[in-house]
């Protein structure tokens, strides 16, 4: 019988940039929830449905004493006796940080999924490039791209992310500020303590985090029967099962309680987690994250800006 | 034959070795390649996969440790043999064995028995006749016969605790086997022989024995105990050995009568020499105790040598001219003396009080020493008897004295020619001073003991200057003048101390050294109750014997009285063999050695023909498949658990259980180390000593636990507050209130103990009341509260259930007559001045011991106050009073309700402790005014 898993090579941008863009062209603007950004100065694209820097007309209010005299608009209080100001709707651009993992785990490919997970992340990553610099956001990626805004980042993405010399490793996140947001796509299957190890320092920055888990459908149901080795990709390391079959329930409770853990834990700290297998579209993360992004999970009210 | 020849029973089986490859082989396979898969998440699988994780390959040390169990299996399947047997005898002629059995075989007697046993198997398979026969018996039959009947015999001999007579035996073989010729000659030699047996032996392979094999083990560590002596500076035991080519050390044991070892020593054999020494240096008192000497180690008749009498006690005959003044013991010349000898003698003193009578009377109980002290003439009707008593070995022991200086010049029983009249040293009319010791002498008895420093000399008798003076003395006094004389006299000695045995004339007897001295004379006398001490030949019946191996036996049937004549014992043979022979209020030892006696190593004579010599073979030969198999069972087991922690069965302990196992299992082995180590300690501790200790280092007050919890609770909290009243107001502090159980609960360690009366619980047992009289007698005191003030006590003629339970108490105990607490008493004064002693209720009396001496109240405190009362009764419920909760609010009101009265019932509680703890310390402040009275006059 041949093997179910396999280790495929890395895909190319380019074509997952087309596939992404074929993903991102489903799904709506994406309009990051900013109302923790106050103070971020860049304008954008995209008004912030509050007032602030812009262009656009948000409101007239009174005015207020010790105001600059220059802000009444004039011609509003010449209708009664109140004096105005006029307020301008705030267009201010976002940085999102964007990360996939693209060490020789992400390579695996099962015979049940169509994709190898790296592929699947690299779409869903250049995907989300896509949306963001659609709607005027500036992308970056650590350790590979500079924050840009720019209507072809998602290509610059691509490009860069091809440049990049190791990719196996955890990229340098201090040159992110606080207020961004942070999405970073992996299979995380280092134990729950190492992963939330090293991201619990950034959340506690007051970055944003939006955690995507690339699951290969293999790694959850455990087919395997029989006499077996296992060998990690990454390590090389080599495990052998007499019968297979009979670990699979303990292997399985201990593969979601790692799950569980890391879930539970960045929920704790604020960010999100989001899981995806690579036996499903693509657009179904994509989505998820969106939701995310956009500070609505669940189509819940969104806040009201302060 | 090697002593390591191995030989297979089936050598074919050892083909099997060379499967050993083949096993190599298989063990080298290895399970059905496993399908590879990649598997990312392994990190989690390697979690639940630990104990299948296998490596592909066992490691080569395993497939060595296989390949081992499986060649010790192929090896014990050949059926090894070691020291297979081979001996061969000559095919012609008769088998002739000359077998010792004496004192010496018995350490390797079974081997013997198997070697004679093995060749007499050679002469059945042979068809030859058999001659065997036996050094040590009393006959010897040498007579052919069949194998079987050889078996017989050599199965019935056995080893005995006497010297081989090789001699007769070889003559017998030479008379029994006069016409035929001899086969095979075997001589199973102990490595001893009489020295006269030579001859014998060479007239016997002057018959041209066809071939002789001697059989012969080394004679390393044969030695015998040949003598053995109380000495002064302990027991000496000689012993003998054959080879004298190094230093032999042995320990030797010195037992009692019941065989209990009481004494070690070491046997030392120096090198080159035959003969070797022991000295046991324990207590002379203990000396006394031994029955016989062993070698340690050695299981045989030569090495045990049996003590009798003549080792033990001297008897020691006590005389003095004048009476015994019991009046003024002090005074008693025999005073000291039965004082210094009785731990190492036994002393006689003649029921005779006139002098010739005392000495015939003490002769004829044959001591081993009499001391005279203070004799001056000896009796003419006794002198010759006496004379000859000294001569066969009695020792005569004087101390000078009045009578003696001033006896006549002819006595023939001093040591040294004497100046009539004494010496004084010191005094009014002397220059001299009184004289210290001089070093003793390094000939006498004394040699080696240290000067006495703190003994001085005021008179003493002097001797006649003469040539021999110097080397008769044994002590002398500082100046030169000899202190001790001693003169051999036939056997015997007669030693002289130039003072007096009590204190007068010097301070020598009431030193320590005048104990070391007797012991050390005493100890030159003989024993006369011994062997010595028989004049006539007297048959004595054995009382134990001796085994072979050294064992200390009832006797058995064949052994004949022993006949001692005037002091000599018969030499050891089969009718009498070694043992204690008389009775067990009286015996003789014979021993298989004598002072005089060596050993000889036997030795066979030069034969031209074929000699084969050879030892005794420990065993004949060994079965190795046993051993192999077992080890090869061992190996798999340890295969096992190689396999086991290989796979993991072990780490599922995780690491910290192991080390809380180890721990423990490490804490559990120090305590039983502990323990072990220190069992005295561990004996030592008594449930209940913390208490003890914990309530010994304050006073406590303590109260009687009746059972009655309400009443045990006012108690407790009474004497609590007034543990408390105490500390705040006088320099008594005491500790917690103690309950005490007087069925069980020690009561020495409170002074005082109240005891509330309530009829609501059990009576006390007598043996608690028997307690509380015994604490009482001890000088405790018991203070008794009926709480029925209100109820009775007071009020005659009406008994409350209370008092009546009190009375049943009281008539167990053994107390004095009561009077109700009198004006002038101490208790009235002992801190407080008080004229009641009111508790809760306020009008019954305080009834203590009355004083003596009622009728004369002037007199009264004086005697009195030297006692307190042991028995304090009230019925005011003082602990009623006294009680106060957590808060220091009293617990119950009094009656009626005034705070001053609950202030004097704490004063009351004040007086009585202070009364039962200082006595008669206020008793004397009650005399203060009539002492002042007196003083005035």
């Amino acid at each position: 019988m041949a093997a179910i898993g396999q280790a495929t090579e890395a895909v190319e941008t380019t074509p997952a940039l087309a596939r992404a863009r074929q993903r991102a062209a489903y799904v709506p603007d994406l309009l990051v929830e900013a109302h923790r950004v106050a103070n971020t100065v860049i304008a954008g694209w995209h008004g912030r449905r509050k007032r602030g820097i812009g262009e656009n007309f948000w409101q007239f209010r009174p005015y207020v004493e010790g105001e600059s005299l220059s802000r009444i608009d004039w011609r509003r209080s010449a209708r009664d006796d109140n004096t105005y100001v006029r307020d301008r709707e705030w267009e201010a651009a976002h940085t999102v940080w964007l990360w996939c993992d693209s060490s020789a785990s992400m390579l695996f490919k099962s015979t049940l999924a169509p994709v190898s997970k790296q592929s699947r992340a690299m779409v869903i990553l250049l995907a989300v490039a896509e949306i963001l610099a659609r709607s005027g956001e500036r992308i970056a990626s650590p350790g590979v791209l500079e924050p840009v805004a720019a209507r072809n980042a998602a290509e610059r993405l691509a490009a860069a992310i091809d440049l990049r010399p190791d990719k196996a490793q955890f990229p340098d996140v201090s040159q992110i500020n606080r207020h961004s947001d942070l999405v970073l796509i992996s299979d995380f299957l280092d134990p729950a303590e190492e992963v939330i190890d090293k991201l619990a320092p950034i959340a506690r920055r007051g970055i944003r985090g939006h955690v995507l888990e690339i699951c290969d459908p293999v790694e959850e149901v455990f087919p395997y029967r029989g006499r077996t080795e296992f060998v990690d990709p990454e390590t090389g390391r080599k495990l052998t099962a007499g019968r297979a079959e009979t670990l699979n329930e303990e292997y399985r409770q201990t593969y979601l309680a790692r799950r569980e853990g890391i879930s539970e834990s960045l929920r704790r700290l604020g960010w999100n987690f989001i899981t995806h297998h690579t036996d499903q579209p693509a657009s179904t993360a994509l989505v998820a994250l969106h939701t995310h992004l956009s500070g609505e999970p669940g189509g819940g009210v969104r806040e009201v800006a302060s | 034959m090697s002593a390591l020849s191995i030989v297979f029973g089936a050598p074919a089986v050892l083909f099997g070795l060379a499967l050993l490859p083949i096993i190599w082989w298989l063990l080298r396979l290895t399970p059905p390649r496993p399908r590879t898969e990649l598997f990312p998440p392994l990190r989690i699988l390697a979690k639940v996969l630990k104990k299948e994780e296998t490596p592909a390959k066992s490691p080569w040390w395993l497939t060595v440790l296989r390949l081992l169990i499986a060649a010790l299996i192929v090896l014990a399947l050949a059926q090894p043999v070691m020291n297979p047997r081979e001996v061969q005898i000559s095919a012609e002629g008769p088998l002739v064995i000359v077998m010792d059995n004496s004192w010496s075989t018995a350490n390797n007697w079974p081997e013997r028995i198997s070697v004679a046993g093995e060749l007499i198997d050679d002469a059945e398979a042979e068809n030859l006749p058999v001659s065997i026969v036996f050094t040590a018996e009393d006959t010897h039959n040498a007579t052919p016969d069949t194998a079987a009947r050889a078996r017989e015999r050599l199965q019935a001999a056995v080893p005995r605790p006497l010297h081989g007579n090789q001699q007769g035996a070889v003559s017998a073989v030479l008379t029994a086997l006069e016409s035929s010729g001899i086969g095979t000659l075997a001589v199973l030699s102990s490595g001893l022989t009489a020295n006269d047996a030579t001859e014998s032996w060479q007239s016997l392979l002057d018959r041209a024995p066809r071939d002789v094999m001697v059989f012969q083990n080394t004679t390393d560590g044969t030695l015998a105990l040949v003598a053995a002596s109380n000495e002064a500076n302990g027991f000496a035991v000689t012993a003998e050995r054959l080879d004298s080519d190094h230093t032999e050390i042995h320990a030797v044991t010195a037992n009692d009568s019941q065989g209990r070892p009481i004494a070690a020593g070491e046997l030392r054999f120096e090198e080159g020499a035959t003969t070797g020494t022991a000295l046991l240096t324990v207590p002379f008192e203990l000396r006394n105790d031994f029955a016989n000497i062993s070698v340690d180690g050695l299981s045989n008749a030569g090495a045990r040598y049996l003590l009798d009498e003549s080792a033990r006690r001297r008897r020691v005959g006590l005389l003095s001219a004048e009476p015994l003044d019991l009046s003024q013991p002090l005074l008693s010349p025999l005073y000291y003396l039965t004082r210094a000898l009785e731990p190492f003698a036994d002393l006689i003193v003649p029921e005779d009080s006139e002098l010739g009578g005392a000495i015939a009377e003490l002769v004829e109980q044959r001591p081993s020493v009499i001391v005279m002290a203070d004799v001056g003439t000896v009796p003419d009707e006794v002198e010759d008897l006496l004379l000859e008593w000294i001569t066969q070995g009695g020792l005569l022991l004087r101390f000078a004295g009045p009578r003696l200086a001033g006896g006549d010049d002819s006595d023939p029983f001093v040591p040294v020619d004497l100046r009539r009249g004494e010496r004084a040293l010191g005094g009014a009319l002397s220059w001299s001073e009184p004289q210290p010791l001089a070093a003793f002498s390094e000939q006498g008895a004394f040699a080696g003991m240290s000067r006495p420093d703190d003994v001085t000399v005021n008179r003493q008798v002097l001797a006649e200057p003469s040539p021999d003076l110097g080397a008769r003395t044994w002590a002398s006094l500082a100046d030169g003048t000899p202190l001790v004389t001693s003169r051999a006299f036939g056997d015997g000695r007669i030693i002289l101390f130039h003072v007096t045995a009590e204190a007068t004339w010097s301070n020598l007897p009431i030193s320590g050294h005048f104990v070391e001295m007797l012991r050390r004379s005493i100890l030159l006398s003989r024993s006369t109750i011994g062997a010595q001490g028989v004049v006539e030949e007297v048959i004595l019946p054995p009382y134990r014997l001796l085994s072979a191996s050294g064992a200390v036996t009832t006797p058995s049937g064949a052994v004949q009285p022993l006949k001692v004549r005037s002091g000599s014992l018969p030499p050891v043979s089969f009718d009498n063999p070694p043992g204690l022979y008389g009775t067990e209020s009286g015996f003789v030892a014979l021993n298989l050695m004598r002072d005089a006696d060596v050993l000889f190593a036997f030795e066979l004579p030069d034969y031209p023909g074929p000699v084969t010599h050879s030892e005794y073979m420990r065993a004949a030969s060994v079965d190795l498949a046993p051993y192999l198999l077992t080890a090869a069972l061992l190996l798999l087991i340890a295969d096992t658990l190689i396999v086991l922690f290989m796979s993991g069965a072990f780490s599922r302990l995780t690491m910290r259980k192991v080390q809380a196992t180890a721990g423990a299992g490490l804490l559990v082995i120090g305590v039983g180390l502990a323990g072990a180590d220190n069992p005295a300690i561990a004996a030592d501790e008594r449930p209940g000593d913390a208490e003890i200790l914990a309530s010994l280092d304050r006073t406590h007050l303590a109260y009687v636990i009746t059972g009655d919890r309400r009443t045990d609770r006012t108690s407790r909290l009474g004497l609590n507050g007034m543990t408390r009243f105490l500390t705040y107001r006088t320099s008594l502090e005491p500790g917690e209130p103690v309950g005490v159980d007087i069925e069980r609960d020690p009561l020495e360690l409170y002074s005082m103990l109240y005891w509330p009366i309530t009829v609501d619980a059990d009576p006390p047992s007598r043996e608690a009341i028997s307690r509380v009289d015994t604490f009482m007698k001890n000088g405790g005191t018991v203070l008794f509260d009926t709480r029925d003030a209100l109820a009775g006590l007071s009020s005659a003629g009406v008994v409350s259930p209370e008092t009546a339970r009190l009375r049943a108490i009281l008539a167990e105990l053994d107390i004095p007559a009561l009077e109700p607490v009198p004006q002038d008493h101490v208790l009235t004064k002992a801190f407080y001045i008080l004229n009641e002693f009111p508790g809760r209720y306020r009008g019954s009396p305080l009834w203590v011991e009355a004083l003596l001496d009622t009728d004369n109240p002037d007199n009264r405190p004086a005697r009195g106050g030297d006692g307190v009362s042991s028995i304090i009764i009230t019925g005011n419920d003082l602990a009623g009073a006294w009680a106060i909760d957590e808060n220091n609010i009293p617990v119950y009101p009094t009656v009626p309700p005034d705070p001053v009265q609950r202030e004097h019932a704490y004063r009351s509680g004040v007086n009585i402790m202070m009364y039962m703890l200082t006595g008669n310390y206020k008793a004397d402040q009650v005399h203060v005014p009539a002492l002042l009275e007196r003083l005035g006059q």
